[in-house]
Formats: C-alpha cells, structure tokens, sequence
C-alpha cells in the first residue's frame, strides 16, 4: 500500500507531538492487525464450511430413483418435493449453519473497520479535496477527523446499547438458539478502536495543518488517479511482478 | 443507561433545529398564492441530503458521510435518545444476514483469480478458436475477458490483467496501439455484469430483490455487450485492416488441445448458475465451492501460502469496505423514510407531463454526470433511495402488472431491469474521462501508451456501450429472461 500510515520504513520525527502521533499510530497497528488477519482467518473459514455444505453435507442432492422421474428435467427437481424421487446421498448438514454465519458476520463486516480506515480503503469523492495541497487540505482533513470521530464514538456508546439489551434480556438466534450478545459485542468494540485511529488521524492532521512542512505521520496521505491505479494493478496482481 | 453519558436527553422531535414536525418551518415561506414548499420533516430531509453531499465533497468517506447526515436527521426527526438507538442497531442488523455472506467468497475469487493463471490460458483458448475473424487478437481479448469475469466481478482487475497479457500481443501483431488499449480498458467492464458481480449483489440488498435473480440477470446483458464489443472492432478492422490482422492458422488439434486450461472456469460459472437455479445450495455455498476451487487451482500454478494470506487480508478489507457503505447507507435510508422525501420526489417525477422513456433518459444522463465525480459503488448507493423508489413508481408502483405499466414490466421485473443498466451505467463511467479508472489503470500497466491514446481507443467502445444501454432499456427480455425460467410462472 502506498498509504503513508502503512509506510513502515518512515523514519520517527524529530518533532515532539510529531513522536506521539507516530508513538500512538505504531501502538494501534497491531490490534488493527490482528482484528484485519481474524477477519481474513473467518473468510477462509466461511469458504470452507461452505464447501463442506455443499460436498460433503450434500444438503438437498440426491439419486433420482429410475423410473419414477415425472419428467427428464431432474436437475430442477425441488419444486416438487424431490425426497419422493430421490434418495439422499449423504444428508449430514451442519446444524445452525445459516445461524453460525450470521452471527459471523460482525467479524467478516465490521472488526476490521479501523484497518480499513488506516488503510484509506473507504471510499470518498477525491474531486475537490484531490486538489487541495498544504494548510487547506490538512485543515479540512482535521475537520474530517473529527466529524468521523464524534460519529464513531456515537455509535461505540449506542451500538453497546443494543448489545447491552441482548446481554440482559438473553437473546438467541431463532433455529439454533445460540446466544447473540457476543457477535453483538464486537460492534461496540470495533467502534472503539475505529474511534482511537480516527483520534491518531485527528492529531496528525492537526499537527499538519499547523505546520505543513512536517514530515507527514499517522494520516493519509492523499493518492491521485494515477497512483490509486497504481494500486489497483498490485491489489490485482500480487507485487509488481 | 444512557443518563450517564448524556444525561435527560431531549427527546422530542425537532431537537436540534427545531424543525423535526414543525410545518410552519418552510424552504420557501408560504404565500397567500402559494402553500410554500418542503415543510417540517420534507425540509429536514432536504437539509441532511445536502449534508450529506456537502460532506462527501469535503473528503469525508462516503460511508461516514451517509451515517452521519442519516444520524442528524433521526436526532430531529424522533429526538436524541430514540434517534441515535436507532442508528446504534443499524450496523449489526444489516450485516448479519445470511444472504450478505455470499460477499467475501465472491471478493475472495476476484483476487485469487489472476494467481490461478486463468487469464493467460482463456487469452490462449480465444485467439486459437476466434483469432482468424476481422481484428481477431482484439475479438479474442474481449471474450477471454468475459470469460474471466466469470472468476472476477472487479472491473478494474480484469482490466489490470489483460493489459499484462493482451496487449504485448496484440502489440506484437502490429495491432493499432489505440485499439489494443482501448479493448482492454472497455472489456474489463464486462466483470461488472457477468456472475459473480459483487456491485449486483449490493444493488439486491438495497432494494430488497433476490441475489440470484439479479446475478443471472446481468449474465445476458454482460454477453450482449462483449458481442457489441466484438462487432464493433471487426468493423473497425474491416474499414482499417492495418489496425487489427487477422491470426489464423490453428488446426482444430491445438484448437481443441487449448480447452481443458480454462475448465475451472466453467465450473466456477456452472456452479454458480446451477445453486442459482436449482436452490439445492446457497449462493454463498456454491461461492465457497468456486473460491475453493480456485484456490486448488492458484497452489498448482505455484502460488505459495503467503499469496494466500495477501488475498484473504485484501479481502477482508474491501469485504469491510463494502459493508461500511452498506449499513452506513442504511442509516441514511431509515432517516429518509421518515423524511418522505423519496415519497415526495417519486411524486414529482410521476407527475412530470413527460413520457417516462424521457425521464428515464433523464436519470440516466444524471448518473452518467455522477459518474464522472464518483466511485461506480458509492454512487449506486447514494442515489439508490431517491431514484429507486421514483423509477418504480414512474413504472406504475408496487403491484403494478405488466400491462397497466409505464415500462410494460412488473414491479418485480422493473427493478431487475433498472439494476442491471444503472450498473452498466456506472460501469460505463469507469472508461470516461476524468477518472476513468479503468483507463488510468492500463496506462498504468503499459506507460509507453499515453493516456491520451488510451481514451481515444475508448471512445469508440463508449458509443458501443451507449448502443447496449439502448437495447437494454428497449428489449427489457435480455435482462429478464434468465430470471424469468427461474419462476415458473
């Protein structure tokens, strides 16, 4: 990545707020990274229970049974009650499967959402603000900051509500009877980290729009066109082989 | 709980402004002529739609900027306690779906797809069989691109790799450099529309149509515009045969010897259209079972265990991105639904004296202005609750029947079709210039073409994309006639 939080080349600055952002932007890299590195470990998981779903679970494939087939068209066979001309091949689903995904999901979607944010991967109009250099861009990325950030800790206090409710109330998953709260714990969570990388981004924006000269630490630096093209090939391709 | 942090929140309407329910509150005061117009919650929508647009261009992330304009708005319209609970629920409630899990095995193949080495073999397999037709290397790189959309719903991927792979051939055979950057450019688009398409998946989420429908949907429209593609470039190579020779010459031995390479790939589609249409696997399942594939086939063509690790870390990020976009428009669209703006801009537009057809050239138009400005899936996901609603109703509403309809299509049917062209539409501004990405991209990978040849390439394929929107709009049955043999009836 070309992003200059993800540079880990960058040398310290010599300045002292300067230390401080970079001191609090290496701390936070490695919770970051290992909510990012759990996130891909569920993907792999997600790809592989699917794969057992589908191969080994065989949920809903079956033999036709020759002969009573009401027509040659098998293959889209559920729309009518197929078990009455099928046998089951294996029928070992894994039980709360559709349950266990979903409350998955907070891990896959949101854990890695301060990652995401160090790594500049949420998207935003570059139209305006690609244009802007120096003090202007670093004052209005302060401003950004510190929007996100009064919205990130909003939703950190009220998404932990909602989890608070599940907790106290004992909410489960319908089929499975599984208990929510956990999965619903994580939001709140990951609001929180998103809430301190966003804190780190406020300070470094800051300490720029005072003094823009400085060597750049713990915010984004801005790519054009040209460079975000750049990334897309090596996102495409692995390192530029 | 919440006293602690905020004390005895106001939590009547109108808390911050004081315009939440106020219908004296008005944009343009009432007269006694005129009865003034976007009172109260209507003028509170109209506010925070502005917010949102306003923050977006100042830099704020797209994501963020609809969650916070969304969060404003509820704070007004219901008060500070209900509002901000409200918005609190919206990221865990609409990312912990069954159906949105279909998401990162789909993301997962994009990445994997070019390690598993499919690109060099599809090109291989294409110029062999249809290399001896007019432009032939250039018809060959715009079907081996379709095929690979197959593995890959990334527009500028595709594009990445066939600039690796095609264009030093085409370059080789004398091909004009314009067109061979041209086709590479324009054929990455077709990964938009061919399944696995994660741009389609999001659009089913929004408005609540099924995931499946829409993927088979967006499979004839995909192989419509690669044939335009084609024709396009043997008239080119007919008018100007130095452009694009012909490569024959293949004997049906290596024709057919070419083949087994790019079986993945079929099995990929396959399974993906079979779970589709015969409901005896998930969407997700059978993504499982494709990446998975994949995967098998990236470790034989000598990936390592720290490729792997890279595509599931890029996956995990741009999964993550995708749904920040998701719930963070959601928030926006909950506080829409209270603001009836959407209500009332889908009643203006129906009372527009004009035919629909021109009011959907209109819209259209807009989104192609749009796209100029902005990402292709963070604009789908802005405009989606204004125009959405307004293009059904323009149609005839929700339990219209084709006959009675503006467009001669169910609701249903409708908004299929309306996903697949705004998504054609907004692929077609990643080859527009300014920040025609897909563009940048191949000068990026080739940078002995200047970008001025590259959209000058493009512009021919621009008007080819303009033509398939046209057909798209005017034979609705492309879009709709796979998803049609899925319902019987």
């Amino acid at each position: 990545m070309s992003d200059a939080t993800d540079d880990t080349k960058q040398p310290k600055p010599e300045d002292g707020f300067g230390q401080l952002v970079w001191t609090l932007d290496r701390g936070l890299r490695w919770p970051e990274d290992i909510l990012n590195l759990l996130a891909a470990v569920a993907t792999m998981f997600l790809v592989l229970i699917g794969v057992y779903q589908i191969v080994v679970g065989m949920r809903d494939l079956c033999f036709p049974i020759p002969g009573t087939y009401p027509s040659d068209d098998w293959w889209v066979a559920p729309s009518f009650g197929f078990e009455d001309y099928c046998v089951p091949l294996i029928n070992a689903p894994m039980f709360g499967y559709i349950d266990m995904i979903e409350l998955a999901m907070p891990i896959l979607a949101i854990i890695g959402i301060a990652y995401c944010m160090r790594m500049g991967t949420h998207i935003r109009m570059d139209l305006f603000i690609g244009r802007m250099k120096g003090r202007p861009l670093w004052t209005i990325e302060t401003f950004n900051a510190l929007v996100m950030l009064i919205f990130a800790l909003l939703m950190a206090r009220f998404s932990y509500d909602f989890f608070d409710d599940a907790f106290t109330l004992g909410d489960s998953t319908t089929d499975a009877e599984i208990d929510t709260w956990p999965s619903k714990l994580l939001v709140p969570l990951a609001f929180c980290l998103l809430a301190v990388r966003l804190m780190v981004q406020f300070l470094g924006a800051l300490r720029l729009a005072a003094n823009p000269a400085l060597p750049p630490v713990g915010v984004i630096v801005q790519k054009d066109i040209a460079e975000q093209a750049q990334e897309e090939i090596r996102e495409a391709m692995g390192s530029t082989r | 709980m919440k006293e602690w942090l905020f004390g005895e929140a106001a939590d009547t309407p109108g808390a911050l402004f004081g315009i939440g329910y106020n219908f004296d509150v008005c944009l343009f005061a009432a007269t006694e002529t005129d009865p003034g117009t976007a009172c109260g919650p209507l003028l509170v929508g109209t506010i925070c739609i502005l917010l949102l647009f306003g923050l977006a261009i100042l830099g704020v992330r797209v994501a963020f900027a609809a969650g916070i304009a969304g969060m404003v708005g509820m704070i007004e319209m219901i008060g500070f306690g209900p509002g901000v609970s409200t918005v609190g629920t919206i990221p865990y409630a609409k990312t912990s779906l069954y159906a949105l899990s279909v998401l990162p095995p789909f993301i997962l193949i994009g990445f994997l797809a070019y390690h598993a080495g499919m690109t060099a073999k599809l090109f291989d397999a294409a110029r062999k069989w249809i290399g001896w037709v007019p432009g032939g290397l250039a018809v060959a790189t715009v079907m081996a691109q379709a095929g690979f959309a197959a593995v890959s719903g990334a527009s500028t991927a595709t594009a990445a790799v066939f600039s690796r792979v095609a264009i030093p051939e085409m370059l080789r055979n004398g091909y004009n450099k314009r067109l061979a950057a041209g086709v590479v450019a324009a054929g990455g688009t077709l990964a938009t529309l061919i399944p696995p398409s994660a741009i389609l998946v999001i659009y089913a989420l929004i408005v609540e149509e099924s995931v499946g429908a829409l993927l088979l949907a967006g499979f004839l429209p995909g192989v419509v515009s690669a044939l335009i593609y084609a024709a396009i470039i043997i008239l080119w190579a007919k008018v100007q045969p130095d452009a694009g020779p012909s490569v024959g010459g293949y004997k049906w031995g290596e024709r057919l010897k070419a083949l087994p390479g790019i079986i993945p790939i079929f099995f990929v589609a396959g399974i993906i259209i079979w779970s589709i249409y015969t409901g005896k696997a998930t969407v997700t399942e059978a993504g499982a079972l494709g990446a998975f594939v994949i995967l098998i086939v990236a470790f034989t063509q000598g990936m390592r265990f720290g490729g792997l690790k890279d595509a599931l870390m890029e996956t995990a990020r741009l999964t993550v991105m995708i749904f920040t976009l998701i719930w963070g428009i959601f928030i926006f669209v909950t506080f829409l639904n209270y603001s009836t703006v959407p209500q009332a801009f889908s009643q203006w537009i129906v009372d527009l004296p004009y035919n629909p057809y021109l009011i959907l050239l209109a819209i259209l138009i807009g989104y192609a202005v749009l796209g100029m400005f902005m990402d292709a899936i963070g604009m789908l996901l802005v405009t989606l609750p204004i125009f959405y609603p307004a293009v059904m109703a323009l149609n005839g509403g929700d339990y219209v029947t084709r006959e009675t309809s503006a467009f001669g299509l169910s609701s249903t049917e409708a908004s299929i079709w309306f996903g697949i062209i705004v998504v054609k539409m907004a692929e077609v501004c990643l080859i527009t210039p300014p920040i025609g990405l897909n563009c940048f991209v191949v000068n990026g990978v080739r940078p002995d073409i200047p970008l001025g040849d590259v959209f000058k390439g493009i512009a021919i394929f621009f008007i080819a994309d303009v033509i398939a929107i046209a057909a798209l709009v005017l034979f609705p049955d492309i879009v709709l006639f796979l998803p049609d043999l899925m319902s019987p009836g």
